[in-house]
């Protein structure tokens, strides 16, 4: 074998390696709020738990509202940003932040919203009105 | 009816691209003798057939959409009544049906184009996998319901065929709706009319060095082909740029995404293909000149086309939905899109790996110091870019081999690469163009290099001074773009004065560094706009001195600030900058709020407004709850841009109050008695505050007689001014008091008079002769005074200009070389046909 083709080998194992080393560390996966305690940053997905107060205050300049886990764990959350615009509409969050003494500080928080599409009560709605 | 007669033409339309594909199949298996001639012609047929017949049928769906017809799915789920007429017509590549649509016809096009000018032998290989192609594209939309499985979502579908099961639909199964749900808010922008369809027509072109690679396989010629389809990648590569920008413009001037780029899995849709295509064209251009690279330029012009079709199966499956801005809805269509990139790969990988041994390789080795090493470094450079953000948007496919459940990777990784990679290719740019028009051993080089480096020192060490530079890496990334931009700005400088038709290549690079120095100025070096307090409020938080009320640190710095109406406050130390009000439209949308902001500088200079709006989603909200969006406002300068949104703001939050209480509060009837109640009294001339709003009172008039009741003794009229604080907006009322006399006892009269867009009752109480003023007693003010407020999100964003010089440097230097190349082939073209 060529040097030169070792050589380009060794370098694109290495390169491959490096990459998804890396790539395997920037990623991480969705937990609830009971393992996101031990963790210095954690995703975690929810919903919105409206049965408790919730809003901006413009005193502390934070958003916060209770958020329940997959596993059913409700937790407070702090957003230090105005309220997204549809936070009330989605069916699912996302929060990325610290578990702080309960309390769940988020950087980031991701809303998926419902899908309008093959959803027929907005059809129902009409056709009743009409 | 329109619905069945399109379904008709969709069929037929895939009809015949199946029938062309095979066609052009038996045509280039047998190129040699003379019936393959015939079949061509025919298949050519077959390609005109289809795209009329595509045509038909988006004709008829335009149809349908500006006509309104809602029994149709597409047509009630992208219109309503009220959409303008120009977003009916972009509402036909509103949905994916549609988009694909478009897509189709514009590779039906690019066909033609290619019937024209390609030569033999490629042509029947070539229009081959163009209509292999569209076979594909054509079965996500024809909409088949074969017993075993249901071939591609038509646009014509009816709602009844979309829901059979719902219960309104099975009592009335002709159910049309009255109105349709409308486009999505964030798309009615022009934007929305060019960005989409100059994507397709990028990625109509991209199939075309794709489809010549694999004919180039197929006839065994390995290095003609690029002639030919050099122009086409150049073209291709050129919309797709074009494509990103408008798109980076967009997401940045009209959705608050608060960037130009945001890593976005749709975003990377477009910018990957445009990377492997760019590492396509260095590959085909070393070939074109050195008849080396022939394999790296298959390999790429086959990874290119592969690249759209994985990006466009990762978004427009489902995979990605939860990701993604861009929603793309999965439409049961998962099945044949892996289909569609599981051929494209296996007939483009396999048949590239079938005729490996056969595609000639280089005698020997390349120096280090030649053109053609250097444009392939280039080039390998530019496809590690593109395969790193295809690991990264793949993360919830190549993710579960490191986690369950992986989210997207963070920002930080696709920095991390694409730093050190834009650096080294910033500095092979330099070398290669040089190399590219003259020898050069190290010592030349460095001679001709010594003045470039010069000024690139200068300027790095001036930017790092002027921009408070700390970090080494910006540094090196700094350094190496100017590099760029002063190394390539000498072989234009050298090019001018002999061939300065050739300065495209030059000109590309001298882009690329610009785009370097403003992408690097703007996302590294925006601020938020901050006033001082809590500007230094955010210095202790960076301090870790802030703590919560349960005695952690505060790490989460405050980035927005808060506006009373009409009183000023000092931001970032530059400006004075004041809320001025806002004024309520219907135009062009609904219930849009646009609030007026003065920016006065400090130092002098002339102050300027800024104008964001706040209006509700349509399509979104109900009559239990309003879903708001914000439209930023970007005041683009030469040196920086700022960026502004209203997040918050005291009319939204009272909108929000009023629903809520509608909400709660409709079982118990209205109580009246707690409406707030106020008497004023007001001199003439004078002006009066009272919750919201100035009460003027300008002068009595007298009041006519038909007005007043029988035996009035005194009838007079106050003409009152009020005016709403935050708005502006004014109204004049003359509410009348009267004294008559009935029975001999005296009374008075005074009816109220309502000003109906405030809910608010004027009535004209009492007169007060003893210090000439009058009494108005005023009904509807809110009982709680609240000075009007707003809450601002702001940033400023320095050199985003020399983004958008970058990018237009780059299509200024792309559009040389097409030209170029272009009519170089053209020539060859007519040589080819003046031969006998």
């Amino acid at each position: 074998m060529k040097p030169k083709l070792i050589i380009g080998i060794v370098s694109i194992v290495f390169f491959t390696s490096l990459l998804m080393y890396n790539f395997g560390n920037s990623i991480s996966t969705y937990v609830n709020f009971i393992d996101a305690e031990d963790r210095p940053t954690a995703h975690v997905v929810g919903v919105w738990d409206d049965s408790q107060a919730y809003g901006f205050s413009r005193e502390t300049m934070q958003f916060s509202f209770h958020m329940k886990d997959q596993d059913g764990n409700v937790r407070r959350v702090v957003y230090p940003r105005p309220k997204p615009n549809n936070f009330e509409q989605a069916t699912q969050l996302v929060v990325i932040g610290e578990m702080r003494n309960n309390v769940f500080h988020a950087n980031d928080m991701l809303m998926k919203c419902p899908s309008k599409y093959n959803d027929p009560s907005q059809l129902e709605q009409l056709s009743s009105a009409n | 009816m329109a619905g069945l007669i399109g379904n008709i033409f969709l069929s037929g339309a895939f009809v015949a691209s199946i029938a062309a594909m095979i066609g052009y199949a038996l045509s280039a298996s047998g190129y040699k003798n003379t019936d393959s001639k015939k079949i061509e012609r025919i298949s050519n047929w077959f390609w005109g057939f289809k795209g009329i017949f595509l045509l038909i049928a988006s004709g008829i769906l335009i149809h349908l959409l500006v006509t309104h017809q809602f029994q149709y799915f597409y047509v009630w789920n992208y219109t309503s009544l009220d959409l303008e007429t120009q977003y009916l017509y972009s509402a036909f590549y509103g949905g994916q049906e549609g988009s694909f649509m478009l897509w189709i016809i514009f590779s039906f096009i690019v066909g033609l184009g290619l019937i024209r000018w390609t030569r033999k032998p490629y042509r029947a290989p070539v229009m081959f996998v163009m209509a292999l192609t569209q076979v594909f594209l054509l079965s996500m939309v024809v909409g088949w319901d074969l017993i075993v499985a249901q071939i591609g979502a038509s646009p014509f579908r009816t709602i009844a065929q979309e829901m059979p099961n719902a219960p309104f639909i099975q009592a009335n199964p002709d159910f049309t709706p009255s109105d349709g749900t409308g486009l999505n808010d964030l798309l009615k922008s022009p934007w929305m009319m060019i960005h989409p369809p100059i994507i397709f027509v990028g990625f109509a072109m991209m199939t075309v060095p794709f489809a010549f690679a694999i004919a180039s396989l197929w006839t065994r010629t390995y290095h003609d082909w690029i002639r030919p389809a050099l122009p086409w990648t150049l073209a291709a590569n050129l919309s797709l740029l074009t494509a990103i920008f408008l798109g980076g413009y967009w997401a940045y001037e009209t959705l608050s995404f608060g960037g130009y780029c945001a890593w976005d899995p749709v975003e990377n849709a477009s910018l990957v293909p445009w990377l492997i295509g760019t590492a396509g064209i260095h590959a085909m251009i070393i070939q074109r000149k050195s008849s080396r690279a022939h394999k790296a330029s298959i390999f790429l012009a086959i990874l290119a086309y592969v690249g759209i079709v994985y990006q466009t199966f990762l978004t427009r499956s489902g995979v990605l939905a939860e990701q993604s801005v861009h929603s793309f809805v999965d439409l049961g269509l998962y099945g044949q899109l892996l289909l569609f990139i599981l051929v494209m790969v296996a007939l483009g990988i396999g048949s590239y790996l079938y005729r490996y041994r056969e595609l000639p390789s280089p005698e020997k080795e390349s120096k280090i110091l030649s053109r053609e090493f250097m444009t392939f470094t280039g080039s390998m450079l530019l496809l590690i870019l593109g395969l790193v953000i295809i690991l990264g948007t793949s993360s919830p496919i190549i993710g579960r081999f490191f986690v369950d459940n992986p989210t997207p990777p963070e920002i930080a990784f696709y920095n991390q690469w694409s730093m050190p990679i834009a650096i080294i290719m910033a500095i092979a740019t330099v070398i290669g163009q040089h190399l590219f028009w003259k020898r050069y051993t190290w010592e030349s080089l460095a001679g001709v290099l010594i003045v470039p480096l010069l000024l690139t020192s200068i300027a790095t060490v001036l930017s790092i001074i002027l921009g408070d530079v700390r970090n080494i890496g910006y540094m090196i990334f700094i350094f190496a773009a100017w590099f760029a931009v002063f190394g390539n700005g000498r072989v234009i400088f050298d090019l001018l004065k002999k061939r300065p038709k050739l300065i495209g290549g030059a000109l590309n690079h001298v882009g690329f560094g610009v785009l370097l120095l403003g992408v690097i100025a703007s996302s590294v070096y925006t601020e938020p706009l901050l006033d001082q307090r809590t500007a230094s409020y955010n210095a202790r938080v960076a301090q870790g001195e802030v703590f919560d009320e349960e005695g952690f640190p505060v790490t989460q710095p405050i980035e927005m600030f808060e506006l009373d109406l009409n009183s000023p406050k000092l931001i970032n130390e530059r400006w004075m900058v004041t809320y001025e009000g806002y004024e309520l439209s219907d135009s062009p949308r609904l219930g849009m709020q646009t609030y007026k902001i003065k920016f006065e500088p400090v130092n002098g200079g002339s102050p300027f407004y800024m104008k964001p709006e706040v209006y509700p989603m349509l399509t979104t909200s109900t009559r239990d709850n309003i879903e708001w969006s914000v439209d930023p406002h970007v005041r683009t300068g030469l040196f920086s841009d700022i960026y502004l949104y209203v997040a918050g703001s005291r009319y939204v939050e009272k909108e929000n109050e009023r629903v809520e209480q509608r909400n709660t509060m409709q079982p118990v009837a209205g109580n009246p008695e707690t409406e707030s109640r106020q008497s004023i009294e007001i001199k003439q001339g004078e002006m009066v505050t009272s919750g919201n709003f100035n009460f003027t009172f300008r002068n009595f008039v007298p009041a006519s007689e038909e007005s007043v009741p029988d035996n009035t003794q005194i009838g007079i009229r106050a003409l009152i001014h009020v005016e709403h604080e935050a708005t502006g907006r004014a109204f004049e009322v003359e509410p009348l008091f009267a004294v008559y006399t009935d029975d001999g006892r005296s009374y008075t009269y005074s009816p109220p008079l309502e000003i109906e867009e405030w809910d608010l009752e004027v009535t004209f109480t009492r007169v007060l002769p003893e210090d000439d003023s009058i009494e108005l007693t005023v009904d509807g003010l809110d009982y709680e005074f609240e000075e009007d407020w707003i809450l601002v999100v702001a940033e400023i964003k320095p050199f985003v200009s020399v983004v958008w010089l970058g990018t237009f440097l780059l299509m200024a230097g792309f559009s040389v070389s097409l030209l170029r190349h272009w009519a170089r082939e053209k020539k060859a073209g007519e040589d080819y046909e003046s031969k006998p």
